[in-house]
C-alpha cells in the first residue's frame, strides 16, 4: 500500500454553547496526513484536540469546516468505515453482554457471515489474550480487558486503518506492552495505525511520526526519527584512567562521576569529544564507551509546546 | 442485517434488566389481583376483571415504555457506549430503526405475557376466553409503541428528567385531546385558545387507540375503531420516528 492513509485538510469543530454560553472552537483549520502503512501518533496535552480530531474521522462528531479523506473515500460515508477499526478513549461497552456476544454483535454490523464471524471472534479472543474470558460478562471485566476487547472489536473488520484514542493511557505496564506490541503486529500486516497519546514514551517506541496538536491545530508534524535526532543534548564518555593521572584531565570536577572502576564524564556537545579522548589517551587511560544523548520525545514534545 | 443487529441487541438488553423483569412480574400480579376486585362488585364481576385489568396493562406498559426508551438512549449516550456502535458502517437512521425494532419487540413480549395474564383471569371467571379483547389489546401495544417512539424522540435532545416528563405529558395530554377540543369550542375567546389549538393538533389523540370501554361493554363500539385506530397509530409512529431519525442523524456525540 503507497500513499495517503488519511488526509486532513482544513478540518475545523465550532461546537455550539449552551444557551448564554458561549461556542467553544475544539479544532482550528487542522491539516493532517498519514501515510498507508505507518504508526503516526497524535500528541498533545489535555484538551489540545486529540478526540475531537479522530470523533470527526469516526463520524462521531459533524465537522464545521473541512475535509476527511480516509483511503481516498470521504470520511463521512457510511461505506468509508468498512475499513476503518475505531477505539474509542476508555471504552465502554455494553455490561449485559458476555465478550464473545459482543464481538458478534459488532461483526453483524459489518455483515460478516457466520462462518467468518466465529473465526474471526475466536482468532482475536486469542490475540488479544482473551480467549479464557470470551464468556464472561463484560461488566466483570476489569478496565485493561475492557481495553483489550476494546482493540478486538476494532480489528473484527481486519480493517486498513486503526483509529486509536488514547489506548495505553489506563493499562499498567505489561498492558502496555502487550498493547505496543499489538500495534506493532497491525504494521506488519500492512495496517495504517492512527493513535493518540499523552504517554511520549509509548509514542516514542512505535510511531513512525508524530503530529503535535495544541489548541485544536497542528504545531508541528514528521518523522519521529527526524524531529528528535540530530540534536544532541551532550555526549557522555566512560573510561577507565589510573587514580594520579586522572588529575592530569582538565575537566571540571563537577562534570566527573565515579562509578568504580569507570568514571563517567559529561559533555556540553559533540565538539568537545575529540579533546578529551585524546586526554584519556595521553594519560594511559581506556575509553569504555562514547554515547550521544539525543533530545527525548518528551523534551522536544514539551519544547514546542512552549514556543 | 444491521437493522437486525442492533434490534436483537436491544433486545436483549432489555429483556436482561431486572428492573423492567420487576416491573413486569407486578404488572402481572396487579392483573391477576382483578379476581379479587371482581369479586367485590355486585354481578359486574367479569366486567371489572376486563376493565382492571386492561387498564392495568396500558398503565404498566406505559411505565415500561417510558423506562425503556428513556433509559436506553441515555445510557448509551451517557455510558458512551455509543460511540463504538456509531462509528461503524451503520446509518444513523438504521442505529435509531435497529433500537426502536428491539424495544418494540420488547414491549410485544410485554404485552403478550400480560394479556396471557388477564385471559387467564377472564378464562377462570367465565370459563371461556374473550377474545373480544383482542382489538384493545392490540391499541394498547399501539398506544405504547406510540409512547416509546415519543420517549426515543424526547431523549434524543433533552435530559432524561424533562424526556421523562414530556413523555408523560404527552400521555397525559393525548387522553385529554376531546376536553382540550371542547374547551375551545365552548370558549373561544380565551386569550391563549391558541396554545391550546396548537396542543390538540399536535399531540396525538390517545383515545383513538382507547377501545377500552367499548370492548368491556360501557360505550358502543365505533365503526371500524380498530383499523382507523391501527392507521392512526401507525402513521403517528412513523411521522414521530421520520422526525427522531433527522435530529439523531444531525447530533453530535460529544
Amino acid at each position: 500500500m503507497s500513499g495517503a492513509a488519511i488526509q486532513i485538510e482544513g478540518l475545523t469543530k465550532v461546537y455550539q454553547g449552551e444557551i448564554g454560553k458561549p461556542r467553544v472552537t475544539g479544532l482550528k483549520d487542522l491539516n493532517c496526513v498519514v501515510n498507508a502503512g505507518e504508526v503516526y501518533a497524535f500528541l498533545g496535552p489535555n484538551g489540545a484536540g486529540k478526540t475531537t480530531a479522530i470523533k470527526c474521522m469516526t463520524r462521531l462528531l459533524r465537522p464545521t469546516r473541512g475535509r476527511i479523506q480516509i483511503l481516498g473515500r470521504d470520511g463521512r460515508r457510511r461505506e468509508t468505515m468498512n475499513r476503518v477499526g475505531y477505539l474509542p478513549e476508555q471504552p465502554n461497552l455494553y455490561g449485559y453482554l458476555t465478550g464473545r456476544e459482543f464481538l458478534d454483535f459488532i461483526a453483524r454490523l459489518f455483515s460478516l457471515s457466520a462462518k467468518w464471524r466465529k473465526q474471526r471472534i475466536d482468532s482475536l479472543m486469542h490475540r488479544v489474550g482473551m480467549a479464557d474470558k470470551a464468556s464472561m460478562l463484560i461488566r466483570n471485566y476489569s478496565r485493561g480487558m475492557m481495553q483489550r476487547l476494546g482493540l478486538a472489536q476494532a480489528l473484527i473488520n481486519d480493517p486498513d486503518v486503526l483509529i486509536l484514542d488514547e489506548p495505553m493511557a489506563s493499562l499498567d505496564p505489561v498492558g502496555r506492552k502487550d498493547f505496543r506490541d499489538l500495534i506493532l503486529e497491525c504494521k506488519k500486516e500492512g495496517k495504517t495505525v492512527f493513535f493518540s497519546s499523552h504517554i511520549l514514551s509509548d509514542a516514542e517506541l512505535i510511531a513512525d511520526r508524530v503530529g503535535i496538536i495544541k489548541d485544536g491545530h497542528l504545531l508541528r508534524e514528521g518523522n519521529l526519527h527526524e524531529l528528535i535526532s540530530g540534536q544532541i543534548t551532550s555526549v557522555e564518555v566512560t573510561f577507565q584512567v589510573d587514580e594520579i593521572r586522572l588529575k592530569a584531565l582538565s575537566v571540571p570536577a563537577g562534570n566527573m562521576i565515579r562509578q568504580d572502576p569507570n568514571i563517567m564524564i559529561r559533555l556540553p556537545g559533540l565538539d568537545a569529544v575529540p579533546g578529551i579522548l585524546e586526554q584519556i589517551g595521553q594519560c594511559g587511560g581506556r575509553i569504555i564507551s562514547v554515547i550521544p544523548q539525543k533530545k527525548s520525545l518528551e523534551s522536544y514534545f514539551m519544547d514546542e509546546l512552549r514556543r | 442485517m444491521r437493522i437486525r443487529a442492533v434490534a436483537v441487541n436491544t433486545f436483549r438488553e432489555t429483556i436482561r434488566n431486572r428492573v423492567l423483569l420487576n416491573i413486569l412480574i407486578f404488572a402481572i400480579g396487579m392483573i391477576l389481583l382483578s379476581l379479587v376486585i371482581g369479586d367485590w362488585s355486585l354481578y359486574q364481576q367479569s366486567r371489572v376483571i376486563k376493565d382492571f385489568g386492561l387498564s392495568a396493562m396500558s398503565i404498566f406498559g406505559l411505565l415500561i415504555a417510558i423506562f425503556i426508551g428513556i433509559r436506553l438512549m441515555v445510557q448509551e449516550l451517557e455510558q458512551r457506549t455509543i460511540y463504538v456502535v456509531a462509528s461503524k458502517p451503520i446509518h444513523r437512521w438504521e442505529l435509531l430503526l435497529g433500537k426502536y425494532t428491539g424495544l418494540s419487540l420488547t414491549l410485544a413480549v410485554n404485552v403478550l405475557l400480560m394479556s396471557l395474564a388477564l385471559g387467564a383471569a377472564v378464562w377462570l371467571m367465565e370459563g371461556t376466553p374473550d377474545w373480544k379483547l383482542a382489538p384493545a389489546i392490540v391499541l394498547i401495544y399501539l398506544e405504547i409503541c406510540l409512547i416509546v417512539a415519543f420517549a426515543l424522540f424526547f431523549s434524543s435532545f433533552v435530559s432524561p428528567t424533562l424526556a421523562a416528563i414530556f413523555t408523560l405529558a404527552i400521555f397525559t395530554i393525548g387522553h385529554l385531546s376531546g376536553f382540550l377540543r371542547d374547551y375551545v369550542e365552548i370558549y373561544p375567546d380565551q386569550g391563549f385558545h391558541w396554545l391550546l389549538r396548537g396542543i390538540y393538533y399536535t399531540a396525538p389523540n390517545l383515545e383513538m387507540l382507547n377501545l377500552k370501554m367499548a370492548v368491556v361493554g360501557y360505550l358502543p363500539t365505533p365503526p371500524n375503531a380498530l383499523l382507523w385506530g391501527l392507521v392512526y397509530g401507525i402513521s403517528y409512529t412513523l411521522l414521530l420516528l421520520l422526525l427522531t431519525m433527522l435530529i439523531f442523524e444531525r447530533r453530535d456525540f460529544k
